[in-house]
C-alpha cells in the first residue's frame, strides 16, 4: 500500500470536486459509486419514457466560481441557464408575484402590490449583497479547531471579523440579530406583502425540519446570501439537467487523473492501528487505502461503514445525536403540454417566462408554518409548501417536442410517519409513557397517497394539470435514503441548524473534514458549509487532505 | 427645593426598587415613583378576595441574586424564602412523574419510568451545573458592545472568549447547544421518557412565544441549576407573604438607605431639556427633577410614551418598535375551600406542596403552542400550579387555600374577539383542563381571578402582556437587549437609564438588572 492510494466514497458533486483537486495535485484518487450512474443527488434520470429530470437537486447553489474556473466546466459542455425570473409565487385569490434577477424590474412588479415594499426592495437587495460579500470568505474557510485554534485560524477569523466590521454598525447589528432569528421575523421586518414575506421565508426552511417561526432559520438565508449575494435563491439550472454538471465534473476529474468505478458498493472501511487501511466492497473485493474520503453523509460514514466501537465512544454518541430527519419529497410529472397556470393560456410568452424560474406555492407565512406543523407529529402536510420547476421551458432536451417536465420539491414529508398504536419499547420504558412511533417504512404504503395530495393541491392552481399527466414519479424521504443513500432522507446530509453549522458540522472537534481515524476524511454536505450544489465542502476538504499529505 | 433629586426611579417593581436601594446606599437622593397603589410591579401580593392573598403575577422565586439578598440584608427586612419542593406531573393514563429536591428519591422515581434516564439524570445534572458556573458571572456583567472599539468592551469579550476556551470540548458543545437548540432536541440527547422531557422543557417556554420544539428554548433549562449552585435556596422557592413580600423587603432596604418611595404617582412624560432628561411630570401635573432618570418600565412605555419618538434617533425608534413583546401567558388565581384531589395521586399528600405541572407529553406542549401561533389561546394549555397556602398559611383563611395557576399559551393578539370577551372562556378552559386530572376542582372554587395578557398590560404596565418586558429570544439577549448598541443600561437620551427586565439579563425576579444599572449610573456620575 502506498501513501498515494486515495479512495473517494460516492460520486456526488462534492466527491468529484475533491477528486479533481486531489488528482490535480498528482494523486490518483479512485472514486467508488454504488449506483450504475454517477452524480449522487445531482443526476438527470429518465423517469418516464422520453422524459428526463433532475431527480433530486434541481438547481445549483450556485457552484463556487473558482470551481467553475479551475475545472473549466464550460469546456466540458456545461451550460448554465439563468432565467430572468428567479421565482414566481402563485396565489389562488390574487395575481401571481414574480421576483426577477433584475431588482429594478422586481420593484416595478411590487409597485402594483405595495408601494412601501416596492421602495424597500432595492435596499433589501443591496443590504444582503453587502452582508453576503462580507460573509463569502466563510464558505471556503476551514472551521477552526475550537479547543486550540492555530495562529493562522485566528488570523482568518480576524480577517472575517474585520470584513464584518467594515460593514458598519448598522449591518453589524443586523448580522448579530439575524443570526439566531426566525426567518418569519426577518421577512416581516422588511416587507408588508404577505406573499413576498413567504417567498423570503421559504429559503429559510428549504429542506429543513423547521417552520418560518423556528428560531435560527435566518442562518440558511444568510448562507444563501454568502453564496450568491441574495436571500432569494436564484433559479440556476444546467442544460441537460443537473446530471450534465456531474458528468462534466467527472470528465474534468478523470482527465486530471482520477479513476471512477460505478456499481461498486462499499461494505465497510477497515482501520488498522488508528489509521484507515482498506475499503471493502460488498462484492468482497478489498481495496487498500492510505487515505479514504467519504462524500456520504456523516451518519452512514461514521455509524454504518465504520466499526467505531473501540474508537472514541464520545464521538459516536455525538454522531448518534446528529439530527438528520428529512422533510422533503420530490414528485416528477411527465406532461403532454404546459399546464394553464396563472389563470391564463400558458401558451403566451409572458406567462412562459414567469414560469421559467422557480414556482413557489405557499402564499402566507402561516401556510408554511402549518405545513411544518404536520411534520412535528409524523404526518405529511395536507397543504404542502412547494418549490416547482418546469426545466423544459428553458431546456427542450429533457422531453419530447411540446411535452414538458415538472419537478416538485414538496415539504413537509417527514422521514418517519406516525404509525397508529405502534409504540417503541424503549429500554425498560413504560410503553404508554412513550409517544407513538414514527416509522419510515410506512411510506411504502403511502407513497402514492402523497403524490395525489400534491397533484390535487397543484390542480387548484393549474386546473387542467391532471389531464396532462402522462407519467408520475414520487420520491419520499425513504426513497431518498434507499436509492440515493441520504440517511434520514435529509437532502442536506443533516439539519442546517445553528448547532450543526460551521465548527459544529457535523460535530464539535471534527468539523475540519477530519475524523478520529487518521486518513479518513469527510467531504460531503455534512461538513461546512453544508448542503446545496456549491461544491464548497469538497473544495475545502481537498485542501485539508493535501495539507495533511504534505505534512506526511 | 424639595422636588429635586439625584435620581428618579420610574416604577416600583423589584428591579426599580433594587436600583433605588443601591443608589441610595451610595448616598444618592432617590425618589421612586410607582403608578399603582401598591409596590412590587409584577412581583406583588394583593388581597384580591377578603382573606385570600394572591401573588397575582409572578408566583415563585428562583433567581433572586444571592449577592443582592446579602448586600441589601433582605432577611432583616422581612424576606423569608420557603422551599417549594418538587414538581408533580399527573399523566392521562393515571401514572405520574414526581421529581423532588431529594436527588436519590427523584432518581428512583425516574428509574420507575426508565432505567437509562435515571442514569442519564446524574450526568445531566453534573453537565448543567458546569454550564451554570460558566453562565453565572455573565448575569452580573454589563454587556459589551461588539460593534464598538471601546477597549473595555473588547476586553470583556476577550475574557468571555477565554473562559469559553477553558471549558472542556464537551462543555463547549453543551454551551453552544444550550444557546441554540430547542429544549426537546437538547433533552432528546439525554432522556427517552416523554413526560420527563415534556415537564423539563416546560421551563424553556415560560413567558416566550415559542414551543418546546423551537430552537433557543434549551437555554432556560439552565436557570433551574442556577439556584442550586448559588446555594441560597434550591431551584424554586416561595416567599412568605407572597411574592410582594420580596418587593416590600427591598423597599424597606431602600427606605432605610434614605430613598423616598411614592405610590399612586402615574408618570405622564419624562421632561427633557436640550435633549437631556431632567425630570418627570405626573399625570396630575406635578413635576419632579433629577440629574438621572432611571426607568424600570419597558422600553415601549419609556421611549414611545414617556419620551416620544420625535426626541429619539430614527434607528433607535425602529429598534424599539421592532422589539418583540408578544405576551403568551396568563394567570388564573383561585380561592379554594379545600385541596384539589388528583386522580394520579389522591389525597392531600406532599406532592401538593410543590408545583403541579400539566405537561403530560411533548406533543401536548407543542399542540398548545400551535393554537397560539394562529391567534387563539390553547384549547388544552400548559399549566403550572402552586398552592402557597400549604407552606405559608398566612395567605389564606384557616382551612382555606389559594392556588396560583400560570397558564400558557394565551397570545396577546387574538385572531377572533378580544380578551375582555374571552376572559371567562379562558378561565373555564383552564379549570376544565385541571379537572381532567383533579375532577373535584370545580366544586371547591370559592373565587376565581383570571389575568389575561391584556390585564397584564393595563394593570401592570407590561406591554402586550409580556411578563419579561420583552421576549427572551437570542436576538433580544445580552448585547442586543433591548436594542443593539443600547444594552449598557444607558439610552440615546443623556441621563436617562434603563433598569428593568428589558435589559440584560432579562426577566424573572433576579434583581440583577436593577443592580447592574445602578453600578453603571454610579460609574457615569462619579
Amino acid at each position: 500500500m502506498g501513501t498515494r492510494d486515495v479512495i473517494i466514497l460516492g460520486s456526488g458533486h462534492n466527491a468529484l470536486v475533491t477528486a479533481y483537486y486531489l488528482a490535480k495535485a498528482g494523486l490518483k484518487p479512485l472514486v467508488l459509486e454504488r449506483r450504475e450512474v454517477i452524480g449522487g443527488a445531482c443526476v438527470t434520470e429518465e423517469f418516464h419514457p422520453g422524459f428526463r429530470s433532475s431527480t433530486l437537486a434541481g438547481s445549483t447553489g450556485p457552484l463556487l466560481p473558482q470551481i467553475v474556473n479551475d475545472l473549466q466546466l464550460q469546456k466540458y459542455g456545461v451550460e448554465f441557464i439563468k432565467p430572468a425570473v428567479k421565482v414566481c409565487a402563485l396565489n389562488l385569490n390574487g395575481p401571481a408575484l414574480s421576483i426577477y434577477a433584475d431588482a429594478r424590474r422586481t420593484s416595478e412588479e411590487l409597485a402594483s402590490v405595495s408601494s412601501r415594499d416596492s421602495a424597500k426592495y432595492p435596499e433589501f437587495v443591496t443590504t444582503f449583497e453587502r452582508i453576503g460579500r462580507a460573509l463569502r470568505p466563510l464558505l471556503t474557510l476551514t472551521p477552526p479547531n475550537i479547543d486550540a485554534p492555530s495562529k493562522r485560524e485566528l488570523w482568518n477569523l480576524g480577517k472575517l471579523g474585520w470584513a464584518v466590521r467594515g460593514l458598519g454598525k448598522k449591518d453589524e447589528y443586523r448580522l448579530l440579530r439575524y443570526g439566531p432569528m426566525a426567518v418569519a421575523d426577518l421577512a416581516a421586518e422588511w416587507f408588508e406583502t404577505e406573499s413576498l414575506r413567504a417567498i423570503v421565508a421559504a429559503r429559510g426552511i428549504f429542506g429543513a425540519f423547521a417552520g418560518p417561526w423556528s428560531a435560527g432559520t435566518c442562518g440558511q438565508v444568510l448562507l444563501q446570501a454568502a453564496n450568491d449575494g441574495s436571500v432569494i435563491a436564484p433559479a440556476a439550472f444546467v442544460k441537460g439537467g443537473m446530471g450534465a454538471l456531474t458528468q462534466a465534473l467527472a470528465k474534468a476529474a478523470t482527465e486530471a487523473g482520477a479513476d471512477i468505478r460505478t456499481n461498486a458498493e462499499v461494505a465497510r472501511i477497515e482501520v488498522a492501528d488508528g489509521r484507515v487501511s482498506k475499503v471493502v466492497l460488498s462484492s468482497g473485493e478489498e481495496l487498500p487505502a492510505w487515505t479514504c474520503v467519504s462524500s456520504h453523509d456523516p451518519g452512514i460514514t461514521i455509524l454504518e461503514l465504520l466499526d467505531l466501537s473501540e474508537w472514541d465512544p464520545g464521538f459516536r454518541t455525538k454522531m448518534q445525536n446528529y439530527r438528520a430527519v428529512g422533510t422533503v419529497a420530490k414528485v416528477h410529472l411527465a406532461l403532454t403540454a404546459l399546464p394553464d397556470f396563472l389563470n391564463t393560456e400558458s401558451a403566451n410568452a409572458d406567462c412562459r417566462e414567469k414560469l421559467s424560474g422557480r414556482i413557489h406555492i405557499g402564499p402566507e407565512i402561516d401556510y408554511l408554518e402549518r405545513a411544518f406543523d404536520a411534520a412535528k407529529y409524523g404526518e405529511f402536510s395536507p397543504q404542502p409548501y412547494m418549490d416547482i420547476t418546469i426545466p423544459t421551458l428553458t431546456d427542450s432536451s429533457l422531453a419530447p417536442d411540446g411535452a414538458h417536465v415538472m419537478s416538485i420539491h414538496a415539504q413537509f414529508a417527514p422521514y418517519g410517519l406516525r404509525y397508529a398504536g405502534l409504540r417503541p419499547a424503549g429500554s425498560g420504558v413504560a410503553q404508554e409513557s412513550m409517544p407513538e412511533a414514527c416509522v419510515p417504512e410506512a411510506w411504502d404504503s403511502r407513497r402514492e397517497e402523497l403524490g395525489d395530495v400534491i397533484v390535487n393541491e397543484l390542480s387548484a392552481y393549474a386546473p387542467n394539470l391532471k389531464k396532462l399527466i402522462a407519467g408520475r414519479r414520487v420520491l419520499t424521504p425513504l426513497d431518498l435514503e434507499r436509492t440515493y443513500g441520504l440517511s434520514g432522507g435529509h437532502i442536506h446530509h443533516g439539519e442546517m441548524s445553528l448547532d450543526q453549522l460551521f465548527a459544529f458540522r457535523p460535530v464539535i472537534g471534527y468539523a475540519r473534514y477530519r475524523t478520529p481515524i487518521a486518513g479518513l476524511y469527510l467531504c460531503g454536505s455534512g461538513t461546512h458549509p453544508g448542503g446545496g450544489v456549491t461544491g464548497a465542502p469538497g473544495f475545502n476538504a481537498s485542501r485539508e487532505i493535501l495539507k495533511d499529505l504534505k505534512a506526511g | 427645593m424639595n422636588n429635586k433629586y439625584d435620581v428618579i426611579v420610574i416604577g416600583g417593581g423589584h428591579n426599580g426598587l433594587v436600583n433605588a436601594a443601591y443608589l441610595a446606599r451610595a448616598g444618592k437622593r432617590v425618589l421612586v415613583l410607582e403608578r399603582r397603589y401598591v409596590l412590587g410591579g409584577a412581583a406583588v401580593t394583593e388581597e384580591v378576595f377578603p382573606g385570600f392573598k394572591f401573588s397575582v403575577c409572578s408566583y415563585v422565586v428562583s433567581l433572586l441574586r444571592p449577592e443582592i439578598i446579602r448586600e441589601l440584608d433582605l432577611p432583616r427586612h422581612g424576606l423569608e424564602i420557603l422551599p417549594l419542593d418538587g414538581t408533580f406531573t399527573p399523566m392521562p393514563n393515571g401514572d405520574y412523574l414526581w421529581r423532588v429536591n431529594d436527588h436519590a428519591k427523584t432518581r428512583r422515581e425516574i428509574a420507575r419510568h426508565s432505567k437509562l434516564d435515571a442514569e442519564a439524570y446524574d450526568e445531566y445534572g453534573k453537565a448543567m451545573v458546569e454550564m451554570a458556573h460558566f453562565v453565572k458571572p455573565v448575569m452580573n456583567m454589563t454587556p459589551p458592545d461588539p460593534a464598538s472599539l471601546n477597549p473595555k468592551g473588547l476586553l470583556d469579550l476577550l475574557t468571555m472568549g477565554r473562559r469559553f476556551q477553558k471549558l472542556s470540548s464537551d462543555d463547549k458543545y453543551n454551551q453552544v447547544q444550550l444557546m441554540t437548540m430547542s429544549a426537546v432536541d437538547f433533552l432528546d440527547q439525554w432522556f427517552e421518557t416523554d413526560v420527563l422531557k415534556a415537564t423539563m422543557s416546560a421551563s424553556g417556554i415560560i413567558g416566550t412565544f415559542l414551543g418546546v420544539r423551537s430552537p433557543g428554548t434549551a437555554y432556560v433549562l439552565l436557570h433551574h441549576y442556577m439556584g442550586e449552585i448559588d446555594g441560597a435556596f434550591r431551584s424554586w422557592g416561595l416567599s412568605r407573604g407572597g411574592t410582594g413580600a420580596i418587593s416590600n423587603a427591598i423597599a424597606e432596604a431602600a427606605r432605610e438607605a434614605g430613598a423616598e418611595i411614592r405610590t399612586k404617582t402615574p408618570i405622564a412624560k419624562i421632561l427633557l431639556r436640550n435633549g437631556e432628561a431632567k425630570g418627570v411630570v405626573l399625570e396630575n401635573g406635578d413635576e419632579f427633577y433629577a440629574d438621572v432618570i432611571s426607568s424600570s418600565v419597558d422600553p415601549r412605555l419609556t421611549f414611545m410614551k414617556m419620551v416620544g419618538e420625535e426626541h429619539l434617533p430614527e434607528d433607535f425608534v425602529d429598534d424599539i418598535k421592532r422589539y418583540k413583546f408578544r405576551g403568551s401567558s396568563g394567570k388564573v388565581n383561585l380561592a379554594l375551600d379545600a385541596l384539589p384531589d388528583f386522580k394520579a395521586m389522591p389525597g392531600a399528600g406532599p406532592h401538593l406542596r410543590g408545583a403541579v405541572s400539566i405537561s403530560p407529553s411533548v406533543e401536548y406542549m407543542e399542540r398548545a403552542y400551535d393554537d397560539a401561533k394562529y391567534g387563539r389561546f390553547s384549547r388544552r394549555p400548559y399549566i403550572d400550579m402552586v398552592i402557597p397556602s400549604l407552606t405559608d398559611p398566612s395567605v389564606a383563611p384557616p382551612g382555606k387555600h389559594v392556588m396560583s395557576c400560570f397558564v400558557q399559551y394565551a397570545p396577546y393578539n387574538l385572531k377572533e374577539g378580544n380578551w375582555d370577551e374571552k376572559r371567562e372562556e379562558f378561565g373555564d378552559t383552564v379549570i376544565n383542563t385541571i379537572a381532567e386530572h383533579a375532577p373535584n376542582i370545580r366544586d371547591i372554587i370559592l373565587h376565581r381571578q383570571v389575568v389575561t395578557p391584556l390585564d397584564l398590560e393595563r394593570e401592570f404596565g407590561l406591554s402586550e402582556g409580556n411578563i419579561f418586558q420583552g421576549e427572551l429570544t437570542l436576538e433580544q439577549l445580552f448585547f442586543l437587549r433591548p436594542a443593539p448598541g443600547w444594552a449598557q443600561y444607558r439610552s440615546p437620551i443623556k441621563n436617562l437609564y434603563m433598569c428593568g427586565s428589558a435589559t440584560h439579563p432579562g426577566g424573572g425576579i433576579m434583581g440583577a438588572n436593577g443592580r447592574n444599572a445602578a453600578m453603571m449610573i454610579l460609574r457615569d456620575k462619579k
